[in-house]
Protein backbone atom coordinates (compact mmCIF):
# COMPACT_ATOMS: atom_id res chain seq x y z
CA UNK A 1 0.00 0.00 0.00
CA UNK A 2 2.77 1.99 0.53
CA UNK A 3 4.67 1.73 -2.32
CA UNK A 4 2.07 3.85 -4.15
CA UNK A 5 3.06 6.92 -2.20
CA UNK A 6 6.17 7.31 -3.69
CA UNK A 7 6.15 10.08 -5.91
CA UNK A 8 6.63 9.83 -9.36
CA UNK A 9 10.47 9.87 -10.85
CA UNK A 10 9.32 12.57 -12.94
CA UNK A 11 8.88 15.35 -10.18
CA UNK A 12 11.83 14.41 -8.82
CA UNK A 13 14.06 14.57 -12.28
CA UNK A 14 12.71 18.35 -12.37
CA UNK A 15 14.06 19.00 -9.10
CA UNK A 16 17.31 17.49 -10.19
CA UNK A 17 17.59 19.38 -12.93
CA UNK A 18 16.85 22.66 -10.71
CA UNK A 19 19.58 21.69 -8.80
CA UNK A 20 23.03 23.21 -9.73
CA UNK A 21 25.27 20.60 -11.52
CA UNK A 22 25.73 17.77 -9.28
CA UNK A 23 26.91 18.26 -5.73
CA UNK A 24 28.76 16.11 -3.38
CA UNK A 25 27.09 15.09 -0.61
CA UNK A 26 29.86 12.89 1.31
CA UNK A 27 33.41 12.52 0.06
CA UNK A 28 36.02 10.03 1.32
CA UNK A 29 39.38 10.46 0.33
CA UNK A 30 41.97 7.83 0.89
CA UNK A 31 40.68 6.62 4.43
CA UNK A 32 42.42 4.52 6.05
CA UNK A 33 41.49 3.74 10.17
CA UNK A 34 43.96 1.68 12.44
CA UNK A 35 42.69 0.32 15.64
CA UNK A 36 45.44 -0.02 18.53
CA UNK A 37 44.62 -3.28 20.45
CA UNK A 38 46.24 -5.23 23.12
CA UNK A 39 48.24 -7.25 20.32
CA UNK A 40 48.93 -5.07 17.78
CA UNK A 41 47.94 -2.74 15.19
CA UNK A 42 44.64 -3.64 13.65
CA UNK A 43 43.57 -1.97 10.42
CA UNK A 44 40.20 -2.11 9.46
CA UNK A 45 40.02 0.03 6.45
CA UNK A 46 42.73 0.94 4.27
CA UNK A 47 43.15 3.20 1.80
CA UNK A 48 39.13 3.84 0.15
CA UNK A 49 37.84 6.00 -1.24
CA UNK A 50 34.25 6.97 -2.36
CA UNK A 51 31.84 9.74 -3.42
CA UNK A 52 28.27 10.20 -2.95
CA UNK A 53 26.22 12.35 -4.80
CA UNK A 54 23.80 14.42 -2.65
CA UNK A 55 20.23 12.46 -2.69
CA UNK A 56 21.94 9.48 -3.50
CA UNK A 57 20.67 6.39 -1.79
CA UNK A 58 24.25 4.01 -1.68
CA UNK A 59 24.32 0.64 0.42
CA UNK A 60 27.64 -0.74 2.00
CA UNK A 61 27.57 -4.18 1.72
CA UNK A 62 30.22 -7.24 3.04
CA UNK A 63 30.88 -9.54 5.67
CA UNK A 64 30.69 -9.38 9.54
CA UNK A 65 33.83 -7.69 10.34
CA UNK A 66 35.09 -6.53 6.99
CA UNK A 67 35.25 -2.85 8.56
CA UNK A 68 31.82 -1.50 6.53
CA UNK A 69 30.77 -0.12 9.97
CA UNK A 70 34.06 1.19 10.21
CA UNK A 71 33.78 3.45 7.63
CA UNK A 72 30.04 4.54 8.24
CA UNK A 73 31.72 5.72 11.53
CA UNK A 74 33.80 7.54 9.52
CA UNK A 75 31.31 9.52 8.01
CA UNK A 76 29.26 10.10 11.03
CA UNK A 77 32.16 11.46 12.84
CA UNK A 78 32.33 8.85 15.30
CA UNK A 79 35.63 7.34 14.27
CA UNK A 80 38.48 9.19 13.22
CA UNK A 81 40.10 8.16 10.11
CA UNK A 82 43.84 7.20 11.09
CA UNK A 83 44.71 8.47 7.90
CA UNK A 84 43.28 10.31 4.35
CA UNK A 85 39.79 12.63 5.53
CA UNK A 86 35.94 12.60 4.99
CA UNK A 87 33.93 15.29 4.01
CA UNK A 88 30.15 15.83 4.02
CA UNK A 89 28.51 19.06 2.82
CA UNK A 90 32.04 19.81 1.87
CA UNK A 91 33.22 19.86 5.50
CA UNK A 92 35.87 17.87 7.12
CA UNK A 93 34.36 15.29 9.41
CA UNK A 94 35.71 15.97 12.90
CA UNK A 95 32.94 14.67 14.96
CA UNK A 96 29.13 13.94 14.88
CA UNK A 97 27.22 16.96 13.43
CA UNK A 98 23.36 17.85 12.95
CA UNK A 99 23.63 17.69 9.33
CA UNK A 100 24.39 13.59 9.49
CA UNK A 101 21.70 11.42 10.85
CA UNK A 102 22.58 8.10 12.49
CA UNK A 103 20.16 5.27 12.96
CA UNK A 104 22.27 2.29 14.46
CA UNK A 105 21.63 -1.40 14.87
CA UNK A 106 20.39 -1.74 18.55
CA UNK A 107 18.30 0.79 18.23
CA UNK A 108 19.96 2.71 20.77
CA UNK A 109 16.63 4.22 22.68
CA UNK A 110 17.18 5.31 26.38
CA UNK A 111 15.39 2.92 27.90
CA UNK A 112 14.58 5.18 30.62
CA UNK A 113 13.18 7.70 28.46
CA UNK A 114 9.61 7.52 26.73
CA UNK A 115 9.40 7.32 22.87
CA UNK A 116 8.46 11.29 22.79
CA UNK A 117 11.70 12.43 25.36
CA UNK A 118 14.46 10.08 23.51
CA UNK A 119 13.25 11.87 20.15
CA UNK A 120 13.03 15.67 22.29
CA UNK A 121 16.28 15.22 24.02
CA UNK A 122 18.13 14.65 20.62
CA UNK A 123 16.32 16.85 18.68
CA UNK A 124 16.79 19.70 22.18
CA UNK A 125 20.62 18.60 21.84
CA UNK A 126 21.16 18.71 18.06
CA UNK A 127 19.13 22.16 17.13
CA UNK A 128 20.40 24.34 19.93
CA UNK A 129 19.36 27.75 17.89
CA UNK A 130 14.76 26.40 17.89
CA UNK A 131 12.65 27.23 20.03
CA UNK A 132 10.92 24.74 22.24
CA UNK A 133 8.03 25.30 20.56
CA UNK A 134 9.52 24.37 16.75
CA UNK A 135 11.39 21.70 18.49
CA UNK A 136 7.89 20.00 19.85
CA UNK A 137 6.70 20.53 16.60
CA UNK A 138 8.87 18.63 15.44
CA UNK A 139 9.02 15.64 17.41
CA UNK A 140 5.27 15.98 17.00
CA UNK A 141 5.94 15.70 12.87
CA UNK A 142 7.97 13.10 13.03
CA UNK A 143 6.86 10.66 15.25
CA UNK A 144 3.45 11.04 13.40
CA UNK A 145 5.43 10.55 10.30
CA UNK A 146 6.15 7.24 11.45
CA UNK A 147 3.15 6.81 12.54
CA UNK A 148 3.85 5.88 16.66
CA UNK A 149 2.51 9.82 17.55
CA UNK A 150 -0.23 7.28 20.02
CA UNK A 151 2.63 5.29 21.18
CA UNK A 152 4.62 8.90 22.28
CA UNK A 153 4.14 7.94 26.13
CA UNK A 154 5.66 4.46 26.29
CA UNK A 155 8.99 3.30 26.93
CA UNK A 156 10.86 1.46 24.31
CA UNK A 157 10.72 -1.78 26.84
CA UNK A 158 7.02 -1.62 25.59
CA UNK A 159 7.45 -1.91 21.85
CA UNK A 160 8.52 -3.77 19.59
CA UNK A 161 11.68 -3.99 17.38
CA UNK A 162 10.14 -2.80 14.41
CA UNK A 163 8.46 0.07 16.30
CA UNK A 164 11.73 0.77 18.29
CA UNK A 165 13.11 1.35 14.67
CA UNK A 166 11.03 3.36 13.38
CA UNK A 167 11.42 5.82 16.87
CA UNK A 168 15.17 5.44 16.41
CA UNK A 169 14.37 6.65 12.63
CA UNK A 170 12.67 9.05 13.49
CA UNK A 171 15.01 10.69 15.88
CA UNK A 172 17.21 10.83 13.07
CA UNK A 173 14.67 12.60 10.82
CA UNK A 174 13.76 14.49 13.32
CA UNK A 175 17.16 16.49 13.22
CA UNK A 176 16.49 17.04 9.33
CA UNK A 177 20.18 15.98 8.53
CA UNK A 178 21.14 16.34 4.59
CA UNK A 179 22.85 12.78 5.17
CA UNK A 180 21.41 10.04 6.57
CA UNK A 181 23.63 6.79 8.16
CA UNK A 182 21.90 3.68 8.59
CA UNK A 183 23.95 1.14 9.89
CA UNK A 184 22.39 -2.41 9.98
CA UNK A 185 19.51 -0.75 10.85
CA UNK A 186 16.78 -3.89 10.12
CA UNK A 187 19.60 -6.70 11.10
CA UNK A 188 17.64 -7.75 14.13
CA UNK A 189 13.86 -7.34 12.15
CA UNK A 190 12.04 -10.32 11.02
CA UNK A 191 11.86 -10.45 7.17
CA UNK A 192 7.85 -9.29 7.38
CA UNK A 193 8.90 -6.38 9.39
CA UNK A 194 12.45 -5.96 7.38
CA UNK A 195 10.15 -5.29 4.26
CA UNK A 196 7.31 -3.25 5.74
CA UNK A 197 10.44 -0.94 7.07
CA UNK A 198 12.23 -0.75 3.53
CA UNK A 199 9.11 0.72 1.84
CA UNK A 200 8.80 3.16 5.14
CA UNK A 201 12.24 4.40 4.47
CA UNK A 202 11.84 4.75 1.41
CA UNK A 203 8.46 6.93 1.63
CA UNK A 204 10.08 9.51 4.44
CA UNK A 205 12.96 9.51 1.79
CA UNK A 206 10.41 10.32 -1.10
CA UNK A 207 8.18 13.19 1.39
CA UNK A 208 11.73 14.99 1.65
CA UNK A 209 11.59 15.11 -2.21
CA UNK A 210 14.81 12.68 -2.55
CA UNK A 211 16.93 15.41 -1.51
CA UNK A 212 18.40 13.35 1.41
CA UNK A 213 21.87 11.36 0.77
CA UNK A 214 21.15 8.06 2.68
CA UNK A 215 23.99 5.43 3.83
CA UNK A 216 23.31 2.00 4.41
CA UNK A 217 25.60 -0.10 6.19
CA UNK A 218 24.16 -4.26 5.39
CA UNK A 219 24.72 -7.62 4.63
CA UNK A 220 21.31 -8.47 3.33
CA UNK A 221 21.96 -8.96 -0.72
CA UNK A 222 17.78 -8.18 -1.21
CA UNK A 223 17.83 -4.79 1.01
CA UNK A 224 20.70 -3.28 -1.07
CA UNK A 225 19.25 -3.70 -4.39
CA UNK A 226 15.87 -2.57 -3.20
CA UNK A 227 16.82 0.36 -1.31
CA UNK A 228 20.10 1.88 -3.12
CA UNK A 229 21.25 3.77 -6.12
CA UNK A 230 24.56 1.93 -6.12
CA UNK A 231 25.85 -0.83 -4.07
CA UNK A 232 29.55 -0.98 -2.77
CA UNK A 233 30.81 -4.68 -1.66
CA UNK A 234 33.77 -4.40 0.64
CA UNK A 235 36.38 -7.06 0.59
CA UNK A 236 36.74 -9.25 3.79
CA UNK A 237 38.85 -7.46 6.79
CA UNK A 238 41.48 -6.71 7.69
CA UNK A 239 42.42 -3.86 6.25
CA UNK A 240 38.99 -3.90 3.85
CA UNK A 241 38.86 -2.26 0.50
CA UNK A 242 36.33 -1.85 -1.81
CA UNK A 243 36.11 -4.55 -4.05
CA UNK A 244 33.72 -3.40 -6.38
CA UNK A 245 30.75 -0.79 -6.87
CA UNK A 246 27.59 -1.90 -8.65
CA UNK A 247 24.97 0.46 -10.35
CA UNK A 248 21.90 -0.27 -9.46
CA UNK A 249 19.84 1.40 -12.26
CA UNK A 250 16.22 0.57 -11.46
CA UNK A 251 13.54 2.74 -11.67
CA UNK A 252 11.71 4.02 -8.66
CA UNK A 253 9.00 4.21 -6.76
CA UNK A 254 10.36 0.43 -6.62
CA UNK A 255 7.65 -2.44 -6.10
CA UNK A 256 8.81 -4.81 -3.86
CA UNK A 257 6.91 -7.73 -5.05
CA UNK A 258 7.44 -6.92 -9.02
CA UNK A 259 11.14 -5.81 -8.59
CA UNK A 260 11.99 -9.73 -7.89
CA UNK A 261 11.09 -10.83 -11.02
CA UNK A 262 12.90 -7.86 -12.82
CA UNK A 263 15.76 -9.28 -15.30
CA UNK A 264 18.00 -6.37 -14.08
CA UNK A 265 17.30 -7.61 -10.78
CA UNK A 266 17.78 -10.57 -10.98
CA UNK A 267 21.19 -10.42 -13.05
CA UNK A 268 22.57 -8.15 -9.66
CA UNK A 269 21.41 -10.13 -7.45
CA UNK A 270 23.53 -13.02 -8.83
CA UNK A 271 26.00 -10.58 -9.28
CA UNK A 272 26.76 -9.66 -5.82
CA UNK A 273 26.28 -13.03 -4.40
CA UNK A 274 29.43 -14.05 -6.93
CA UNK A 275 31.24 -11.21 -5.35
CA UNK A 276 30.08 -12.10 -1.78
CA UNK A 277 29.91 -15.60 -1.77
CA UNK A 278 32.09 -18.48 -3.27
CA UNK A 279 30.70 -21.85 -2.18
CA UNK A 280 26.98 -22.21 -3.44
CA UNK A 281 26.13 -25.89 -2.78
CA UNK A 282 27.97 -28.67 -1.01
CA UNK A 283 29.30 -29.79 -4.30
CA UNK A 284 31.58 -26.23 -3.88
CA UNK A 285 33.19 -27.37 -0.68
CA UNK A 286 36.21 -29.15 -1.37
CA UNK B 1 -9.90 -8.68 41.74
CA UNK B 2 -6.74 -8.66 42.34
CA UNK B 3 -6.26 -12.45 44.52
CA UNK B 4 -4.39 -11.51 48.00
CA UNK B 5 -3.81 -15.39 48.61
CA UNK B 6 -2.62 -17.15 46.29
CA UNK B 7 -1.26 -20.71 46.91
CA UNK B 8 2.42 -19.49 46.40
CA UNK B 9 1.81 -16.83 49.39
CA UNK B 10 -0.29 -19.07 51.49
CA UNK B 11 2.57 -21.54 51.20
CA UNK B 12 5.81 -19.35 51.78
CA UNK B 13 3.95 -18.18 54.92
CA UNK B 14 3.95 -21.20 56.46
CA UNK B 15 7.43 -21.93 55.10
CA UNK B 16 8.19 -18.65 57.12
CA UNK B 17 6.20 -20.10 60.46
CA UNK B 18 7.75 -23.35 59.78
CA UNK B 19 11.31 -21.30 60.12
CA UNK B 20 10.75 -19.23 63.05
CA UNK B 21 9.26 -22.62 65.02
CA UNK B 22 12.20 -24.21 64.00
CA UNK B 23 14.20 -21.15 65.38
CA UNK B 24 12.15 -21.10 68.71
CA UNK B 25 13.22 -24.96 68.98
CA UNK B 26 16.55 -24.26 69.04
CA UNK B 27 15.94 -21.59 71.11
CA UNK B 28 14.23 -23.67 73.53
CA UNK B 29 17.00 -26.29 73.56
CA UNK B 30 19.71 -23.94 74.37
CA UNK B 31 18.02 -22.62 77.18
CA UNK B 32 17.51 -26.09 78.71
CA UNK B 33 21.06 -27.12 78.00
CA UNK B 34 22.53 -24.20 79.85
CA UNK B 35 19.68 -24.62 82.78
CA UNK B 36 17.92 -21.03 81.89
CA UNK B 37 21.36 -19.16 81.89
CA UNK B 38 20.48 -18.06 78.43
CA UNK B 39 16.18 -17.03 79.09
CA UNK B 40 13.49 -19.13 76.92
CA UNK B 41 11.74 -17.65 74.37
CA UNK B 42 8.75 -17.39 76.83
CA UNK B 43 11.29 -15.25 79.90
CA UNK B 44 12.55 -13.05 76.78
CA UNK B 45 8.99 -12.37 75.49
CA UNK B 46 8.31 -11.28 79.38
CA UNK B 47 11.10 -9.11 79.15
CA UNK B 48 10.08 -7.94 75.63
CA UNK B 49 6.82 -6.44 77.24
CA UNK B 50 8.47 -4.80 80.29
CA UNK B 51 11.26 -3.33 77.97
CA UNK B 52 8.14 -1.84 75.60
CA UNK B 53 5.95 -0.12 78.75
CA UNK B 54 6.40 3.14 77.97
CA UNK B 55 9.16 3.30 74.97
CA UNK B 56 8.87 7.22 74.35
CA UNK B 57 9.43 7.75 78.21
CA UNK B 58 12.32 10.24 78.11
CA UNK B 59 13.13 11.58 81.63
CA UNK B 60 16.78 12.42 82.28
CA UNK B 61 17.64 9.28 84.48
CA UNK B 62 15.72 6.86 82.32
CA UNK B 63 14.82 6.83 78.56
CA UNK B 64 12.35 4.14 77.08
CA UNK B 65 13.39 2.11 74.53
CA UNK B 66 11.95 3.79 71.48
CA UNK B 67 13.75 6.84 72.40
CA UNK B 68 17.18 5.19 72.28
CA UNK B 69 15.87 3.37 68.95
CA UNK B 70 15.36 6.93 67.70
CA UNK B 71 18.20 8.36 68.83
CA UNK B 72 20.35 5.05 67.29
CA UNK B 73 18.29 5.55 63.76
CA UNK B 74 18.92 9.42 64.05
CA UNK B 75 22.53 8.82 64.21
CA UNK B 76 22.83 6.51 61.91
CA UNK B 77 20.64 8.84 59.35
CA UNK B 78 22.98 11.67 59.60
CA UNK B 79 26.14 9.83 59.38
CA UNK B 80 24.90 7.45 56.61
CA UNK B 81 23.61 10.89 54.83
CA UNK B 82 26.66 12.46 54.87
CA UNK B 83 28.16 8.86 53.86
CA UNK B 84 26.27 9.04 50.63
CA UNK B 85 26.29 12.77 49.55
CA UNK B 86 29.92 12.13 49.78
CA UNK B 87 30.05 8.63 48.11
CA UNK B 88 27.82 9.04 45.26
CA UNK B 89 29.84 12.24 43.45
CA UNK B 90 33.14 10.77 44.52
CA UNK B 91 31.73 7.52 42.61
CA UNK B 92 30.55 9.11 39.67
CA UNK B 93 34.14 11.05 39.01
CA UNK B 94 36.26 7.66 40.40
CA UNK B 95 33.58 5.92 37.13
CA UNK B 96 34.15 8.12 34.97
CA UNK B 97 37.07 7.68 33.42
CA UNK B 98 40.00 4.93 33.47
CA UNK B 99 42.43 7.37 34.57
CA UNK B 100 39.74 8.85 37.90
CA UNK B 101 39.23 5.06 38.58
CA UNK B 102 43.12 4.17 38.68
CA UNK B 103 43.60 7.40 41.03
CA UNK B 104 40.68 6.60 43.61
CA UNK B 105 40.31 2.63 43.66
CA UNK B 106 43.88 2.40 45.13
CA UNK B 107 42.57 4.58 48.49
CA UNK B 108 39.56 2.94 48.99
CA UNK B 109 40.44 -0.73 48.23
CA UNK B 110 43.32 0.48 51.55
CA UNK B 111 40.42 2.19 53.66
CA UNK B 112 37.26 0.01 52.81
CA UNK B 113 38.57 -3.12 54.96
CA UNK B 114 39.82 -0.94 57.52
CA UNK B 115 38.08 -2.28 60.71
CA UNK B 116 34.79 0.26 62.01
CA UNK B 117 36.59 0.25 65.35
CA UNK B 118 39.65 1.72 64.49
CA UNK B 119 37.67 4.69 62.95
CA UNK B 120 36.56 5.18 66.23
CA UNK B 121 39.33 6.38 68.16
CA UNK B 122 40.29 9.02 65.23
CA UNK B 123 36.77 10.33 65.26
CA UNK B 124 37.07 10.90 68.99
CA UNK B 125 40.55 13.01 68.28
CA UNK B 126 39.20 15.13 65.59
CA UNK B 127 35.63 15.51 67.23
CA UNK B 128 36.94 15.47 71.27
CA UNK B 129 32.88 13.81 71.12
CA UNK B 130 31.77 10.52 71.38
CA UNK B 131 28.43 11.00 69.99
CA UNK B 132 29.87 12.48 67.01
CA UNK B 133 32.72 9.99 67.02
CA UNK B 134 30.10 7.16 66.27
CA UNK B 135 28.22 9.23 63.69
CA UNK B 136 31.82 9.81 61.81
CA UNK B 137 32.58 6.11 62.46
CA UNK B 138 29.32 5.14 60.26
CA UNK B 139 30.33 7.76 58.07
CA UNK B 140 33.37 6.21 57.05
CA UNK B 141 31.66 2.75 56.62
CA UNK B 142 28.99 3.14 55.25
CA UNK B 143 30.73 5.47 52.27
CA UNK B 144 32.07 2.82 50.62
CA UNK B 145 29.61 0.54 49.21
CA UNK B 146 27.99 3.15 47.82
CA UNK B 147 31.21 4.43 46.19
CA UNK B 148 31.97 1.29 44.35
CA UNK B 149 28.52 0.95 43.27
CA UNK B 150 27.87 4.20 41.76
CA UNK B 151 31.44 3.92 40.21
CA UNK B 152 30.56 0.39 39.09
CA UNK B 153 27.31 1.72 37.48
CA UNK B 154 28.94 4.62 35.33
CA UNK B 155 31.85 2.23 34.09
CA UNK B 156 29.59 -0.03 32.66
CA UNK B 157 27.24 3.01 30.88
CA UNK B 158 26.57 0.64 27.36
CA UNK B 159 28.71 1.98 24.57
CA UNK B 160 25.22 2.43 22.95
CA UNK B 161 23.46 5.06 25.12
CA UNK B 162 26.79 6.73 25.07
CA UNK B 163 26.92 6.83 21.31
CA UNK B 164 23.21 8.62 21.22
CA UNK B 165 24.72 11.04 23.27
CA UNK B 166 27.86 11.25 20.94
CA UNK B 167 25.60 11.84 17.89
CA UNK B 168 23.22 13.89 19.02
CA UNK B 169 26.10 16.29 20.59
CA UNK B 170 24.47 15.95 23.74
CA UNK B 171 25.97 18.54 26.28
CA UNK B 172 27.71 17.61 28.96
CA UNK B 173 24.66 18.23 31.47
CA UNK B 174 22.42 16.88 29.13
CA UNK B 175 24.67 13.46 29.32
CA UNK B 176 24.56 13.77 32.81
CA UNK B 177 21.04 14.04 33.73
CA UNK B 178 19.42 12.13 31.21
CA UNK B 179 22.30 8.94 30.20
CA UNK B 180 24.51 8.64 33.47
CA UNK B 181 22.42 9.44 36.11
CA UNK B 182 19.42 6.87 35.03
CA UNK B 183 21.65 4.53 33.79
CA UNK B 184 23.59 4.37 37.46
CA UNK B 185 20.68 5.28 39.55
CA UNK B 186 19.63 1.39 40.43
CA UNK B 187 23.43 1.00 41.10
CA UNK B 188 23.36 3.63 43.20
CA UNK B 189 20.16 2.18 44.99
CA UNK B 190 22.08 -0.82 45.21
CA UNK B 191 24.76 0.50 47.08
CA UNK B 192 22.79 2.50 49.40
CA UNK B 193 21.13 -0.58 50.51
CA UNK B 194 24.15 -2.28 51.42
CA UNK B 195 25.53 0.92 53.23
CA UNK B 196 22.05 1.23 55.17
CA UNK B 197 23.14 -2.27 56.45
CA UNK B 198 26.71 -1.36 57.39
CA UNK B 199 25.71 1.27 59.10
CA UNK B 200 23.03 -0.06 61.24
CA UNK B 201 25.56 -2.97 61.88
CA UNK B 202 27.99 -0.27 62.92
CA UNK B 203 25.64 2.13 65.15
CA UNK B 204 25.74 -0.75 67.72
CA UNK B 205 29.55 -1.11 67.84
CA UNK B 206 30.03 3.04 68.01
CA UNK B 207 27.19 3.25 70.85
CA UNK B 208 29.09 0.78 73.29
CA UNK B 209 32.19 2.36 72.42
CA UNK B 210 30.80 6.23 72.93
CA UNK B 211 28.40 5.18 75.59
CA UNK B 212 25.61 7.12 77.05
CA UNK B 213 22.66 6.59 74.41
CA UNK B 214 20.76 4.23 72.24
CA UNK B 215 20.27 1.02 71.52
CA UNK B 216 24.33 -0.26 71.34
CA UNK B 217 24.47 1.60 75.11
CA UNK B 218 20.64 -0.38 76.22
CA UNK B 219 22.46 -3.77 75.13
CA UNK B 220 26.11 -2.98 76.98
CA UNK B 221 24.43 -1.42 80.09
CA UNK B 222 21.28 -2.79 80.58
CA UNK B 223 21.77 -5.81 79.25
CA UNK B 224 25.33 -7.15 80.17
CA UNK B 225 26.08 -4.65 82.85
CA UNK B 226 22.19 -5.23 84.41
CA UNK B 227 23.03 -8.64 84.45
CA UNK B 228 20.10 -9.48 82.00
CA UNK B 229 20.56 -12.00 79.28
CA UNK B 230 16.99 -11.81 78.14
CA UNK B 231 17.34 -7.71 77.56
CA UNK B 232 20.19 -8.50 75.12
CA UNK B 233 18.18 -10.80 73.57
CA UNK B 234 15.46 -8.22 73.12
CA UNK B 235 17.80 -5.68 72.06
CA UNK B 236 19.33 -8.16 69.29
CA UNK B 237 15.70 -9.14 68.03
CA UNK B 238 14.88 -5.02 67.63
CA UNK B 239 17.92 -3.96 66.12
CA UNK B 240 17.35 -7.33 63.60
CA UNK B 241 14.01 -5.90 62.86
CA UNK B 242 14.36 -2.56 62.35
CA UNK B 243 17.69 -3.32 59.96
CA UNK B 244 15.48 -6.10 57.61
CA UNK B 245 12.97 -2.77 57.56
CA UNK B 246 15.98 -0.52 56.58
CA UNK B 247 16.57 -2.80 54.22
CA UNK B 248 12.92 -3.41 52.68
CA UNK B 249 12.68 0.51 52.52
CA UNK B 250 15.92 0.73 49.66
CA UNK B 251 15.05 -2.50 48.31
CA UNK B 252 11.40 -1.44 47.15
CA UNK B 253 13.05 1.71 45.78
CA UNK B 254 15.62 -0.59 43.69
CA UNK B 255 12.43 -2.44 42.17
CA UNK B 256 10.72 1.22 41.60
CA UNK B 257 13.52 2.43 39.91
CA UNK B 258 14.41 -0.75 37.96
CA UNK B 259 14.30 -0.63 34.04
CA UNK B 260 13.65 -3.43 31.87
CA UNK B 261 16.97 -2.60 29.37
Amino acid sequence: MTTTLELSPRVVEINAAAEPAEQKSIEINNVTVSFKTPTGVYTAVKEISLEVKKGEIIALIGHSGCGKSTLMGTISGMVQPTSGEVKANGNVVTKPGPDRGIVFQNYSLLPWLSVYSNIYEAVDAALKDKTAAEKKALVEKNLKMVNLWSHKDKLPGQLSGGMKQRVAIARAFAINPSILLLDEPFGALDALTKSNMHVELLKLWNLDNREKTIVIVTHDVEEAIFLSDRVVVMNNGPAATIKEIVDVPLPRPRNKKEIVHDECYMAIHDKLLSLLIDKFSINDIH
Amino acid sequence: MKKIFSVNTLLSALYFIGGLALMGGIWELIAAITKHEIPTPAMTWDVFKEVMQNPMQNDPDYKGIGVKLLSSLSRVGIGFGFGSLIAIPIGLIMGSSKITMNIINPMVQILRPVSPLAWFPLGLAIFQDSPQASIFMIFICSLWPTLINTAFGVSHIPQDHKNVGKAFGFSRWKYITKIVLPYTFPHILTGLRLSIGVAWMVIVAGEMLSGGMGLGYFVWEEGFNGGSVAKILVAIIIIGIVGLLLDRIFMTLQKRFSFAG
